[in-house]
């Protein structure tokens, strides 16, 4: 526990994650955090009147108004960012991102710099310099998108993501000296963007809610389920898992040894400082409340900064390394104290077992086998990954197989895998009469991604009390999901519709090396004969669906599968073995543009329709106003008859009001839902392609789509030309 | 002749009503003429034509069931809505306040009574006197009152029948979309069907004719939409730039009480337009508004240069001298006015009150005298008022109670007139109708510090130091920087800490 160097009540109920500092004015910090009630509240303690005003003690408790001031945003805020946007002021402006809007405001001035609509909704926003762009930018990130404004409320950054985008940070991934975009998504992948090109990308079990900037290349990230971890680069350091959920993770050098500490807050209103490095705990705190946000900014004035933390309940504390230090110093011996006296309990245990064990063989020998769970020596558990087509109770899986080489028995198994499971792990238990001294384990990988299983498998004799534990690792390849099919399984003659076909300069061996690596097969392939072609056909295990994979000798390679996000895997997992560096493919997805077509169509009803209905609204709420103005007046003349008859028209209006509300409601969802579809559309056509031409087809589909150019788009789809 | 020339000639020497009856026969032999249509539609808008821009004004619903305004308090000096904490302006130390709560202007305008009283009860209740009439929304006000085409009903039903039209046929034709769109706007009246014509025709255009992205924009600012309606005046002003549209934009940020931006927006356009008059009294209006005086009266100035007939900017300047004890030349810019062929109570009543200032005794009665013969209803109180001023000041206090009377029993909400009588009365000694008369101008004008200051001074006096520290706060509140309302708290505090 630490003592906070200050408290303070902002009487305000406050959304969680939505909490920044900002210097609006360019010296002092300024609290600011989204309200329950739809507004921004901004806490400027500098702000108290002079000191001849302090005087009476009446007079205090009014200065706390005084301190807060509130923005309308009148929509409920989703993000908050506050930095310097404008490249010629010393002020920070800010930003206030909604599901349909963004706002860019000098609170100093009263000032928009910029409003702007944003279809696909704002869920995060950071503002800085991004590498390759000369002023600083807000970047948002809405569903499936990213888009960077300037200050003017121009947009000179825009690119898909593979879903929602959750989470969003500027850090100097390579360390050339210039911010590379991290951003989190909801399929779990983070990736990273150096201008528009796609530098790196990894999967997490979960989605990344928060991403927060460390110093150099390293990086804190928090997940949806309650991990809390930190990257440099894309090598996880060290994580750790709560039951609770992060709210905010912020680095903060608190215990003032000049390493910064990744601070979080959690859902359930601990606040804990971590070391970077370690993970290991260097400060806590409780609040009765879940935080709501963390921020650093100098508080109190005194030229340093201090760690704010601010609860839901509208509570701040501010702490820094001051209070810390001497807890700090008298904790890290009772700390190693503790440590070793537990290490010597450890091994004391793990000595009294081996005696109990020589004394018990001593005895007789074969009792004790029986007793103690002593197994063979010899005996070794292996372990084979297989594709089971499965039955009717079970669909296709891959199947991992454990068996040992004698009479013992599988007690249990425990599979530890990332992302396959709900919560991570495993356990297989069999009933008493089903122990054998086999066992298999059904796995279902829901995406493509390459995993590394880890496997504990008790074994023993039959009626044995005591186990043995193997450990082991098995390395699933990426493509498990799919089953060669036999070469005499008959082909599909036909050509098939939708596939995508690329010319690399390699040679069909290597292509044969990245399928034997990347496809769980039984038998290695092997090249037919030297100088030949190469066909494959693969049968999907979730879908049934058909891949076929082709190679001329010349370097042409065709991928045929009816599944676009499919190719887009297998392409990028070929570029990334082959190290292209580039790629162009043609493209042949029929049904996925169909989609396209119906779906730009779609949107451009769907705006005809919110602009009618906006009107509609508008109007009615002007009705509204105007019936309420008369009934109010008709109060203040005491004329009760008309007022009952403002008042009941004005529930007739008020029933339409809400109807046609949720017209636009469900108008607006729809909407959503499309652009949604079209993003990720443009996003699976651009993870065709690597390098340059993968940035080209983001680029130039946004401005086919700005133009409503169907037709431009659909070919830059297909060809990734415009 | 022929008649559709006739009919052009009437319409371009402005006689709308017979232009229309003559589109009328010739409709009647011919319902398809699409020329004598148009003619016709544009006659009848032109008859009811309001310029919205200068006759626009916020309605009381608006102001109290606003949602656009970002900040709740703004910084002092950014914000329209509370005049009175803008650092460096004028104080009601030495420039009284109107009735909505904010300092005198030189001109009348509907913009300047806008002021934003604290409760929609206040607001309510302050247009029940003849002179703020306000109305209740802005989509109901002036444009309705003015032009009250669409209340009366036609002989023969109207001309167009809204509900029957086909708008998407009318928008793909800019020929007929243009004046149709003007028809329904500023005679309908009818917001909605003007948008969704809008919407379609700039379709039809794709997105390339600026003016229906003003128009478009005009709609959403009378339907609310501030935010839509930026967007439609800035990307307008991206492919053309013009006065008026350069004036919306201002009119949106000033709807969203962001002063400064609007500032911005008419610099921007001065860029364009150098030293354009509009522009410049757009400005001088929003620094009157956020009550620097100075900068007001500098852009004043400026139009006067450019026009030296702009009676507002005239005004303005003359009401700026009076009030920063220039009075001589004050007189000068009045008397500019009345050369001009000003000829109007409100002008002699204060070229009286310059002359008084000025030493001129001579022609300060006849002032008055030539102010009461043309004074109207809701003028006289304020002649009255002010001849009372005279009295005071000249020390005949018989003459003063008789004028504050007579400008109370012309006006019985004249809380100034009130507040004097209570000062007369508190010099006869009569504290008790004093406190009365104070109490009495206090609940009718609660903008006023005067009343408070004396009711307070007078309780103060009389022992009463409860009720005295009561009031005096109240003082302080309508005017924090009022220095004699600071020192009677200082010492009233001194006396409670003694006890």
């Amino acid at each position: 526990m630490a003592v906070p160097v200050f408290t303070l009540q902002l009487n305000c109920k406050i959304l969680p994650g939505r909490v920044t500092i900002g210097k609006y004015d360019g010296s002092h910090s300024c609290l600011t955090a989204a309200t329950t009630a739809d507004k921004v509240l901004i806490h400027s303690p500098h702000r108290r009147l002079g000191p001849a005003s302090q005087i009476t003690g009446a007079t205090t408790w009014s200065q706390v108004n005084k301190e807060i001031s509130l923005l309308s945003v009148n929509r409920n805020v989703s993000a908050l960012a506050a930095g310097r946007l404008h490249p010629e002021l010393e002020q920070d402006i800010l930003i206030v991102g909604t599901q349909s809007s963004v706002l860019a405001y000098n609170v100093e001035s009263n000032k928009d710099l910029f409003y702007k609509e944003v279809a696909d909704g704002a869920n995060v926003i950071v503002v800085g310099n991004l590498s390759g762009y000369e002023n600083p930018l807000a970047l948002v990130g809405g569903n499936c998108s990213i888009q960077g404004f300037d200050y003017k409320g121009n947009d000179p950054y825009w690119t898909v993501s593979g879903d929602n985008v959750r989470s969003l940070a500027l850090l100097d991934y390579d360390l050339d000296g210039e911010n590379e975009l991290i951003v989190g998504s909801d399929d779990f992948d983070l990736r990273v963007f150096k201008e528009d090109v796609m530098v790196g990308e990894t999967s997490e079990t979960e989605v990344a809610t928060i991403l927060a900037p460390l110093r150099g290349s390293k990086m804190a990230y928090a997940l949806a389920n309650g991990t809390v971890g930190v990257y440099n680069k894309l090598h996880r350091v060290w994580r750790v898992k709560s039951k609770n959920r992060a709210v905010s993770v912020l680095s903060y050098d608190i215990d003032g040894d000049g390493v910064e500490e990744l601070v979080t807050g959690w859902s359930n209103g601990k606040v804990d400082a971590r070391n970077s490095r370690t993970g290991e705990v260097v400060f806590k705190d409780n609040f009765n409340c879940s935080i709501a946000g963390l921020a650093d900014g100098d508080y109190r004035l005194e030229g340093r900064s201090q760690l704010i933390c601010c609860s839901v309940d509208g509570e701040v504390r501010g702490y820094d390394s001051s209070r810390l230090g001497t807890l700090i110093e008298g904790n890290v011996h009772q700390d190693a104290v503790r440590d070793l006296l537990q290490k010597k309990q450890a091994l004391l245990m793990e000595l009294r077992n081996y005696e109990s064990n020589t004394r018990s063989s001593g005895n007789a020998v074969g009792q004790a086998n029986m007793n103690a769970g002593m197994i063979p020596a010899k005996t070794s558990l292996q372990t084979t990954v297989s594709i089971n087509m499965g039955n009717k109770s079970k669909g296709p899986h891959v199947e991992l197989c454990l068996t040992t080489n004698n009479e013992t028995i599988i007690r249990a198994v425990l599979v530890f895998a990332e992302g396959i499971f709900a919560g991570e792990t495993h356990v297989v238990h069999p009933h008493d009469d089903e122990l054998s001294s086999s066992l298999r384990v059904a796995l279902f990988p829901p995406r493509d991604v390459p995993l590394d299983i880890h496997i504990k498998a008790l074994v023993g004799l039959p009626r044995t009390e005591q186990f043995h534990v193997f450990e082991l690792t098995r390395h699933l390849p990426r493509f498990a999901m799919y089953t060669l099919m036999s070469a005499t399984a008959p082909l599909s003659q036909d050509q098939p519709h939708n596939f995508v076909s690329f010319f690399i300069s390699e040679r069909v061996q290597r292509v044969i090396l990245w399928i034997n690596q990347n496809f769980l097969l039984s038998s290695e392939l092997e090249q037919e004969a030297s100088g030949g072609s190469l066909s494959v056909s693969f049968t999907a295990l979730r879908d049934g669906s058909l891949l076929n994979i082709s190679m001329h000798p010349a370097g042409r390679v065709v991928i045929s599968t009816p599944n676009m996000t499919l190719a887009g895997d297998l392409v990028q997992s070929l570029a990334s073995f082959l190290n292209l560096s580039n790629l162009q493919v043609i493209a042949e997805f029929p049904d996925e543009l169909a989609h396209l077509g119906e779906w730009l169509e779609k949107v451009s009803n769907l705006q005809e329709v919110r602009i009618q209905l906006g009107a509609d609204l508008a109007h009615r709420a002007g009705l509204v106003r105007n019936l309420i103005v008369r009934a109010e007046d008709a109060r203040l003349l005491p004329d009760l008859k008309s007022m009952r008859d403002w008042h009941s028209q004005l529930k007739e209006v008020n029933d339409d009001l809400i109807n046609s509300y949720n017209i636009r409601c469900s108008n607006h969802n729809e909407l959503l839902d499309i652009l949604k579809q079209i993003n990720l559309t443009i996003q699976k056509a651009a993870r065709l392609r690597v390098g340059q031409s993968k940035a080209d087809v983001v680029n130039l589909s946004r401005s086919a789509l700005q133009s409503n150019n169907l037709h431009s788009l659909m070919k830059i789809v297909r060809t990734g030309e415009a | 002749m022929d008649p559709i020339f006739l009919a052009l000639s009437l319409y371009k020497k402005r006689c709308f009503e017979e232009c229309v009856s003559t589109c009328t026969e010739l409709l009647d032999k011919n319902p398809f003429d699409q020329a004598v249509w148009v003619l016709k539609m544009k006659a009848l808008t032109e008859q009811l034509y309001v310029d919205d821009l200068e006759a626009e004004e916020e309605g009381i619903a608006e102001a109290f069931m606003d949602n656009e305004t970002i900040a709740e308090s703004a910084r002092p000096g950014t914000s329209l809505k509370n005049p009175g904490t803008s650092q460096g302006g004028s104080t009601q130390g030495y420039r009284p306040w109107t009735q909505t709560g904010r300092p005198v202007s030189g001109v009348i305008r509907p913009g300047t009574q806008t002021a934003r009283p604290g409760t929609m009860e206040q607001a309510l209740r302050t247009p029940r006197t003849s002179k703020t009439a306000r109305p209740s929304t802005s989509q109901s006000a002036r444009t309705i009152r003015l032009g009250t085409a669409s209340m009366l009903s036609e002989p023969g039903g109207p001309f167009i029948q809204l509900s029957r039209i086909n708008l998407g046929n009318y928008a793909a034709k800019p020929a007929l979309a243009k004046p149709l769109f003007l028809y329904i706007l500023y005679h309908e009246n009818n917001i909605r069907h003007a948008l969704q014509l809008a919407v379609l025709a700039t379709q039809a255009c794709e997105f390339k004719d600026w003016w229906w992205k003003v128009q478009l924009g005009k709609c959403y600012y009378s339907l609310g939409l501030m935010r839509e309606a930026e967007q439609q005046f800035r990307s307008a002003l991206r492919q053309h730039q013009c006065i008026e549209t350069f004036l919306r934009l201002g009119r949106v940020y000033i709807r969203l009480d962001q002063p400064l931006s609007a500032l911005d927006v008419c610099r921007t356009g001065l860029e364009y337009f150098p030293k354009e008059v509009t522009l410049l009294t757009e400005i001088a209006r929003i620094f009157e508004g956020l009550n620097n005086m100075t900068m007001s009266v500098k852009y004043y100035r400026e139009i006067v240069t450019e026009d030296s007939t702009n009676v507002e900017a005239i005004a303005c300047i003359g009401m700026h001298h009076f009030y920063t004890d220039q009075p001589e030349m004050a007189l000068r810019f009045y008397r500019r006015l009345l050369q001009m062929g000003l000829y109007n109570a409100e002008l002699f009543n204060n070229l009286g009150l310059c002359c008084f200032y000025a030493q001129q005794y001579d022609m300060t009665l006849s002032c008055f005298q030539h102010a009461l013969s043309l004074a109207k209803d809701d003028d006289v109180a304020d002649i009255w008022y002010n001849i009372g001023l005279i009295a005071i000041g000249v020390g005949d206090t018989r003459l003063a109670g008789q004028c504050l009377r007579l400008a109370i029993s012309s006006d019985s909400g004249h809380a100034p007139a009130y507040n004097n009588l209570g000062v007369l009365e508190l010099r006869k000694g009569r504290m008790n109708e004093a406190r009365a008369f104070f109490q009495a101008a206090a609940s009718l004008a609660p903008y006023l510090f005067e009343p408070y200051f004396n009711h307070s001074a007078l309780s103060h006096k009389i022992g009463d130091l409860q009720a005295s520290y009561i009031v005096i706060q109240k003082a302080l509140e309508a005017y924090p920087n009022h220095i004699p309302s600071q020192e009677l708290l200082h010492t009233l505090e001194k006396h409670f800490t003694i006890i």
